[in-house]
């Protein structure tokens, strides 16, 4: 048994579980949470977005300008979907891919992370099945 | 590599945040939890508050990285001096594998 925690774009969240489901895994516990990844050292890459961000705002001074960047380059907190997801061994590799393939985006930063962790026993509460039965 | 999940209270959180970030292990989850510890909760008058605010941060960290994140929470999460009832609590589970979707690449 594996526990696959997966952090994923909002605007992917539904996405996500139609490809979950896809795979043979209906069940999984979501919570919002908030979040930053690895500082973006590049400033090139998120130049294109962050264009569009001030374009949107139209006249915008200095202090937008911070805001919009530090956003975009990871300083600052933003919102994300995590996913929890138990998982039988042989299912993990197909439940990564379709994550990533669903995931990913044209932005280069900010797409997510995924973890995969062991899990020692698994307990379903209505019937007391233990271990791979439960999951 | 390790997940390192830490409790802390939620004024703390900032400035856990901020040393983590500085001492290099920039990138955290966070997530608004209510739970009770050893303490049992808070006895105040005739009422008993036991699901009690804290701050739950995820990190996931190289094997080689985990004792001087922990470090840095157990020194900001703690209450100044000897520490208080309530301050919190790490725990450390290991991780198998992990995967950046924008690249596909595994690793942190």
């Amino acid at each position: 048994m594996k526990e696959i925690i997966a952090i994923v774009r909002m605007n992917k969240v539904s996405a996500t579980k139609k490809a979950l489901v896809e795979v043979g895994v209906a069940g999984f516990t979501a919570v919002k949470v908030m979040g930053r990844g690895k500082l973006v050292k590049d400033p090139s890459v998120i130049e294109e977005r962050k264009q569009n961000l001030l374009n949107l705002a139209g006249q915008y001074d200095s202090h937008t300008e911070k805001r919009v960047t530090e956003f975009l380059d990871g300083t600052s907190l933003f919102p994300r979907r995590m996913f929890t997801i138990l998982a039988h061994d042989e299912d993990v590799k197909d439940i990564i891919e379709a994550i990533i393939r669903i995931n990913r985006t044209e932005y280069k930063v900010g797409d997510g992370k995924i973890f995969v962790s062991p899990v020692f026993d698994a307990i379903r509460v209505r019937t007391g099945e233990t271990g791979e039965a439960a999951v | 590599m390790m997940m390192i999940r830490a409790i802390v209270r939620p004024d703390k959180k900032e400035q856990v945040l901020e040393e983590l970030s500085n001492a290099g292990y920039h990138a955290a989850t966070m997530i608004d939890v209510v739970g009770r510890g050893k303490g049992k909760g808070l006895q105040i008058g005739g009422i008993l508050y036991d699901e009690i605010p804290k701050s739950l941060i995820l990190m996931a960290v190289e094997d080689a990285d985990k004792d001087g994140a922990v470090d840095i929470v157990l020194r900001c999460a703690r209450t100044s001096g000897t520490g208080a009832v309530g301050d919190g609590k790490i725990f450390i589970s290991p991780i198998e594998e992990a995967y950046t979707v924008s690249s596909g690449a595994a690793g942190l």
